[in-house]
């Protein structure tokens, strides 16, 4: 059912590279985003999402009763964190700030990325959106959305039997 | 290459630092941004799902060991849809010069993010020297 709605995270603002893949994955990937990208154009991914503007990471996972997503946003505050529900798109948005102490400084090493990003999850119809939680705890976002109980109940479990 | 760098947020450590460990978990190298400041330096790591009952931090001569442990609650018969980032510890080793001060080292840890403030030793702040006209 959801399975279909939910997988595609909105194709532009995905990380460029996923480096926490063993080898075999990572080919694996690259040849699927290559035919993936094949037929809608040959449009360069702009520079910036490809040298580290900063994309949180997101994990998409789904129980019997709820969907939860949850995003990397070490460094952040939750003010600067902005959920957005509507119909059927969750939409995370913010922007990662360099600290502002830090001037008249003399960088060693810069591996951390900042920057504004925006990711949008497709959701399957049946959340109740009243009961959407965020929560915001240790650098890890966390939305909870919880299937209305109709949804709950469609999922039915098949017998298979043996003849 | 500082814009390669940028564009690893977490990546998994290639072999564990500094001999075996005791849990089975994965180990993520955390990344860092290293500033110096006038009077000190600044180590600023990205460890999301760290507390700071979580994190450890050790100088053992010159080397300073971050090493911070994930607790992950992970529900059973879940589906993942979209799986981009993993769940495992952090380490990550640096050596220092005695540059720092290693008495004053203080850290904290906010929202996942780890800084850490070495102040360089006394005798080797910088210092401007007054230049006074011969009378």
């Amino acid at each position: 059912m959801a399975k279909k709605t939910i997988v595609p995270v909105q194709k532009e603002s995905l990380p460029a590279r996923r480096e926490d893949l063993n080898p075999f994955a990572l080919l694996r990937q690259e040849m699927n985003s290559l035919f993936d990208n094949f037929f809608s154009g040959f449009a360069p991914e702009s520079f910036e999402t490809r040298l580290g503007a900063f994309s949180p990471r997101v994990d998409i996972a789904e129980t019997d009763k709820e969907i939860k997503v949850t995003a990397e946003l070490p460094g952040m505050d939750d003010k600067d964190i902005d959920v957005a529900l509507t119909r059927d798109m969750l939409t995370i948005r913010g922007e990662k700030k360099e600290e502002k102490e830090e001037k008249g400084k003399n960088y060693y090493r810069m591996e951390r990325s900042y920057g504004s990003f925006s990711r949008s999850v497709p959701l399957p119809s049946e959340i109740d959106t009243n009961k959407v939680k965020a929560d915001f705890k240790k650098g890890i976002l966390t939305v909870t959305l919880p299937k209305t109980p109709q949804a709950i109940k469609e999922t039915k479990k098949i017998q298979v039997k043996a003849e | 290459m500082p814009d390669m760098a940028k564009d690893i947020q977490k990546k998994e450590a290639e072999s564990p630092e500094r001999g075996e460990r005791t849990r089975t978990r994965r180990v993520y190298t955390p990344v860092v941004d290293i500033i110096e400041r006038k009077d000190d330096i600044i180590v600023i790591a990205d460890m999301p799902g760290v507390d700071e009952k979580s994190v450890d931090i050790t100088i053992e001569k010159n080397v300073l060991t971050i090493s911070g442990a994930v607790e992950a609650v992970i529900p059973e018969n879940r589906t993942m849809y979209v799986n981009e980032y993993g769940i495992g510890d952090y380490q990550r080793v640096f050596t220092l010069t005695d540059e720092v001060d290693k008495e004053k080292i203080q850290a904290s840890v906010k929202n996942g993010m780890l800084k850490i403030v070495l102040p360089k030793a006394e005798a080797l702040k910088t210092r401007k020297i007054a230049v006074k006209t011969e009378a």
